[in-house]
């Protein structure tokens, strides 16, 4: 083993591929500590493909908004001084749940309750804002309850966001205000092509949130009745066009999270698959190299028939067909590869059977699996281990291409899907090449990395593989 | 497929049989019956992927509003009603009659969609493995007559790169500089919508087309025609009757190009219809980026879609080529092989 590294380390370029691998394990198994944003399910982090954050230093980009964040507590709003409407606001313990009691006393149609909260925003103008939040309505039936949100900017013109009718009681539902929305767009009587953000953010300054909550019966209803509308986490997140080290996608989710988790599952797949297929063809090496006869007849033959089906198109259909799991394709890529390493495998039993230690051991009578576990196969691994890591390349870029081609998992980030997402979504037409070359990097240099030591090691193992190209 | 055009697959098709005192005829035959074996058991294998799957292949057609009676007619079209092995003999007569059914999405028939995409696949794939074979070998020879120099460096290099490059990366990044960056070529598709008129703008148009995907297939296969050109021209440049050749006092070009290179062809040949089945693989990719009208790409599409009929026809024709591609190599590989021509045969296990 000592040896083996002296002389490893004499390889400069076994030392490199070393490198790369390190590099993109670090990625790997620190890569929680690397971002704080989940690679898809943390959306709209910032605008539709902003820009990294590092553009800033070309002077296009250095007036582009960050993210702004609202995360808004019952705290932050207050009541709004319309004359003669008494309200009550209970401030619960929970922060961020903001509960409206229809709790003012007296006769009347109806009973109306105004909140509102101040912000500054100091940016150039945003593309993109999204509010969200949960109501909870809880009304008698003899009521219904009404909630508006507004915003007003600072030249004081009011845009009417959002407005509900509430009756009766229900669970707790999201409400999501986009700006893009084109609903939205016929509420403002805004054209379809307008954009709702540039006719709100006119200017830097204090801008308002406004709540409105009414409650209305019969005319003459007895107040205070005992309905109430329960409004949780409303957030305002108004999109930056900057954000990270590598922007975001086109649902604005972290590519820089995505590049890091995607180091994971390419190492994962692409070792795991290799690691399968060398085992499948070990075996079979083995027992037909060892065997010949009728059995190796057999299994070479299986393994000539594999070769003959062409190795992308049948992964294509497979993958298509089992379901876009990560766990089929590592599957199907080990299934599709592991003829290579069995021939290899094959070719040395050959020879090592005719070996004189071979032959000894049979004549003091070991059985033949007993030879090929204690004789053959500590003979051959340092074989397998060249031929597993220059395996992994091979698993790797066919995973990549699967992704790309829209059939990987679609519940994990793989740089391959990276790619797939900047092909369907516009990368292109926008030219967002941090978008693009990232991830086609590191799928090359990873897979060089295990090319580079696979060759390396494969000349300290196996001179005899020494001249191949 | 980059990945693919290295080792692997390349060995795939040099025969393993042991030839032991056969001559060309009987290895010939061998190939022949060896070569339909595998075609029957792929198109086995096909029938069990696309039949024994879970979910019904109608499924996905049925319009939840057809009455059980149209439901069971069009189980009766798709002769879903027959038992398993009668449908396996109705299949493999179909498939050999090249009749694959109707497409799920277009109800169209597949042959038909097939046919209209089989000539621009060959005319990508046959262009770009023509300029591929001509540049590589050239390079290979420069490679091979100036050792040591520059162009041998990037020659033997190369290799790495095609196995660590993903292809798709690579005509991905072609496509972002010559199509969006610098927007020279065309970004997708076979020829312009609508076509222009008159032959030769229509050549043209078509010819503007190509020049993306084709280069981008030169790039990729080219390091390896290379290489294997160099290797070979190496090899027979160390060979004795070179060495006469040499003291006879011929000069290096006639060396080369009469000697040396006219040995080196034979085993070219065979390359072609080695490299042959990674390129038809690899269509699919490429196919897919260019947005290319072809084989490939209808694969690609009918499997997201769960086209059945379509992804079993592309399938089918796919790997009907690439086993002709390895029957052709081991015919031209027994033919430049003197000892399975004379007969005289070796263990070549």
């Amino acid at each position: 083993m000592k040896e083996f590294w002296r002389r490893y380390r004499r390889s400069p370029q076994g030392m490199i591929g070393l490198f790369i691998f390190l590099f993109f394990l670090f990625l790997a198994v620190f890569s929680f500590l690397l971002t704080s944003y989940h690679p898809l399910r943390d959306r709209y982090l910032a605008d539709r493909m902003a820009r990294p954050v590092w553009m800033q230093i070309f002077p296009k980009y250095r007036d582009m908004p960050r993210t702004v964040d609202l995360m808004t507590t019952a705290r932050d709003w207050e009541i709004s001084g319309e004359p003669g409407i008494e309200a009550f606001l209970i401030k619960h313990e929970e922060a961020g749940v903001i509960t409206f009691l229809s709790a003012e006393k007296g006769r009347g149609e109806e009973k109306k309750l105004l909140l509102e909260q101040a912000f500054l925003y100091e940016q150039t103008p945003p593309r993109t804002f999204v509010l969200t939040m949960q109501v909870k309505p809880e009304l008698p039936e003899n009521l219904s309850g009404h909630l508006a949100l507004d915003i007003i900017n600072p030249a004081g013109e009011i845009f009417a966001l959002w407005s509900e009718e509430y009756t009766g009681a229900r669970a707790r539902r999201p409400v999501r205000i986009d700006s893009r929305d084109q609903a939205l767009k016929r509420r403002l009587q805004l054209s379809p092509f307008a954009e709702v953000t540039e006719e709100i953010f006119t200017g830097t300054g204090e801008y308002k949130l406004r709540l409105t909550a009414t409650f209305a019966g019969e005319e003459d209803l007895l107040f205070p009745q005992n309905g109430r509308l329960e409004i949780e986490n409303l957030n305002l997140r108004i999109l930056g066009r900057l954000h990270g080290v590598l922007g975001v996608d086109h649902l604005g989710t972290d590519l820089w999270s995505q590049l890091v988790y995607g180091a994971r599952i390419s190492l994962m797949i692409g070792i795991l698959s290799a690691f399968i297929a060398v085992v499948i063809g070990t075996g079979v090496g083995i027992l037909s190299g060892y065997t010949r006869g009728v059995v190796d007849e057999f299994l070479m033959r299986v393994a000539d028939v594999m070769l003959s089906i062409p190795t992308l198109p049948i992964l294509i259909i497979l993958a298509g067909l089992l379901g876009k799991s990560v766990w089929n394709i590592v599957i199907l890529v080990a299934v599709f590869t592991w003829m290579g390493p069995a021939r290899i495998v094959r070719s040395q039993t050959l020879s090592l059977k005719e070996r004189s230690f071979v032959e000894v051991a049979r004549a003091s009578g070991a059985g033949d699996i007993y030879i090929m576990l204690k004789h053959i196969l500590p003979n051959v691994l340092p074989l397998v281990f060249a031929s597993m890591v220059l395996l992994i390349p091979v698993a790797i870029i066919y995973e990549a291409t699967l992704s790309f081609l829209g059939l990987g998992d679609p519940m994990t980030a793989t740089w391959g899907r990276m790619l797939h997402n900047a092909r369907g979504f516009g990368a292109f037409t926008e030219l967002a090449w941090w978008w693009i070359l990232p991830p086609g990097l590191s799928i090359t240099f990873l897979s060089l990395s295990f090319v580079l030591i696979g060759n390396t090691v494969d000349d300290i193992l196996n001179p005899k593989h020494r001249e191949r190209s | 497929m980059t990945n693919a055009a290295a080792p692997p697959e390349a060995g795939a098709a040099a025969p393993i049989c042991e030839v032991k005192g056969l001559g060309y005829g009987n290895y010939i035959l061998r190939r022949t019956i060896y070569t339909i074996i595998v075609l029957f058991i792929i198109l086995s294998l096909n029938f069990v992927i696309f039949r024994l799957m879970p979910g019904d292949p109608v499924r996905s057609i049925l319009d939840p509003q057809m009455t059980p009676e149209a439901k069971l007619l069009l189980r009766k079209q798709f002769g879903l009603d027959e038992p398993l092995e009668k449908q396996y003999l109705l299949y493999m007569r179909s498939l050999l009659r090249f009749d694959f059914g109707y497409s799920f999405s277009t109800r169209m028939p597949v042959k038909q969609e097939i046919l209209d995409r089989l000539p621009n696949s060959v005319l990508l794939l046959g262009l770009a493995l023509l300029i591929t074979m001509s540049t590589g070998i050239v390079v290979g020879v420069f490679a091979a007559s100036r050792r040591g120099s520059f162009l041998e460096t990037l020659v033997t290099g190369s290799g790495l790169f095609a196995y660590a490059v993903p292809a798709f990366f690579l005509q991905l990044i072609l496509l972002l500089v010559f199509g969006y960056f610098l927007p020279i070529f065309p970004i997708r598709g076979t020829m312009s919508v609508p076509p222009p008129p008159g032959g030769l703008a229509l050549v043209l148009d078509r010819i503007y087309h190509l020049i993306l995907p084709v280069t981008s297939l030169v790039i990729i296969n080219i390091g390896y025609w290379a290489l294997y050109t160099r290797n070979a021209m190496l090899d027979a440049l160390s060979q004795d009757y070179i060495v006469t050749a040499k003291a006879k006092g011929l000069n290096r070009s006639q060396v080369l190009y009469r000697h040396a290179f006219r040995s080196i062809l034979p085993p070219i040949v065979t390359l072609i219809f080695l490299n042959l089945p990674t390129a038809i693989s690899g269509a699919v990719v490429t196919e897919t980026i260019f947005s290319w009208y072809g084989i490939g790409r209808y694969l690609l599409e009918a499997v997201l879609k769960q086209d059945y009929p379509a992804a079993q026809g592309a399938f089918y024709l796919i790997a009907l080529a690439v086993l002709i591609c390895n029957f052709m190599a081991d015919l031209t590989y027994g033919w430049v092989d003197p000892r399975i021509r004379v007969g005289r045969g070796g263990d070549r296990g």
